[in-house]
């Protein structure tokens, strides 16, 4: 009886994913690109403390990038094997 | 009236299928959208706005494991509390019908309640985790004050 208007649901939700996912991936590059804007800068005046903050920077984008990515499926099939029938 | 109650335990169960479906697909676009909170916070050097997402996030794996552990556990528990015939002849049918209508009702109300506090987090709102466990409170006494409803009206109404 629900199965049609969860299939909705879940074409909705999965669109969104996608939206999300893509935004993500043009944040993290958009995020990569001023790094490394902002570590060539540095180098190229010599703020060494700035070229480190750039570099340090770019490699938490790339965790976080693949934390969203390969962290959460997992999670999703954790609660889907959690998933349970009507206790009633 | 055996036939109503299980046409009507019926819906309720594919309900509480869908409604579990939904939920998971809510948590996990619930995850997504926290991450990328995380990604643009830390990008902008909003260090506070990165925690707030980090605990968003862990809220929203806290209220999964608690609507896929904790509620089932809370209801099975509770359902063999309510006292299922109090009676004989229509009584204890009717008795039997309440029971299993009002452990359905109040499952559905409480996951209910946990699907509306994903689904505020999915959409970048706070996750209202005290709101989700308030209302299982509520539905937590309804099934106590049924339990001891039903034998009374068993009572009243007459037992054999």
């Amino acid at each position: 009886m629900f199965g049609p208007i969860l299939e909705q649901i879940l074409a909705i939700a999965r669109d969104a994913w996608a939206f999300m996912a893509g935004l993500l991936i043009v944040v993290a590059l958009l995020g990569g690109m001023y790094y490394v804007l902002q570590g060539t800068a540095g180098m190229a005046f010599g703020g060494s403390r700035m070229t480190s903050m750039a570099i340090i920077g770019v490699v938490g984008l790339v965790i976080i990038v693949l934390f969203a990515f390969l962290l959460l499926p997992q999670i999703g099939e954790m609660l889907e094997s959690f998933q349970p029938q009507a206790p009633f | 009236m055996t036939a109503a109650s299980s046409l009507l335990l019926t819906f309720l169960r594919e309900a509480w299928l869908a409604l579990a479906s939904a939920f998971l697909a809510f948590a996990l676009l619930a995850g997504i959208a926290q991450m990328l909170r995380v990604s643009s916070a830390s990008v902008l050097g909003a260090s506070l706005w990165v925690w707030e997402s980090v605990s968003a996030l862990l809220s929203v794996v806290v209220l999964g494991l608690f609507a896929f552990l904790g509620i089932p556990q809370i209801v099975s528990a509770l359902h063999s509390t309510l006292p299922g015939a109090g009676g004989c002849g229509p009584i204890s049918e009717l008795g039997t019908l309440a029971s299993g209508l009002i452990g359905g009702l109040a499952a559905l109300r409480m996951l209910k309640a946990a699907f509306v506090s994903m689904l505020s987090a999915s959409i970048g709102g706070a996750s209202t985790f005290a709101n989700a466990l308030i209302e299982c409170g509520e539905a937590l006494f309804g099934m106590i004050l049924a339990s001891a409803a039903i034998p009374l009206a068993a009572w009243f109404l007459g037992t054999c």
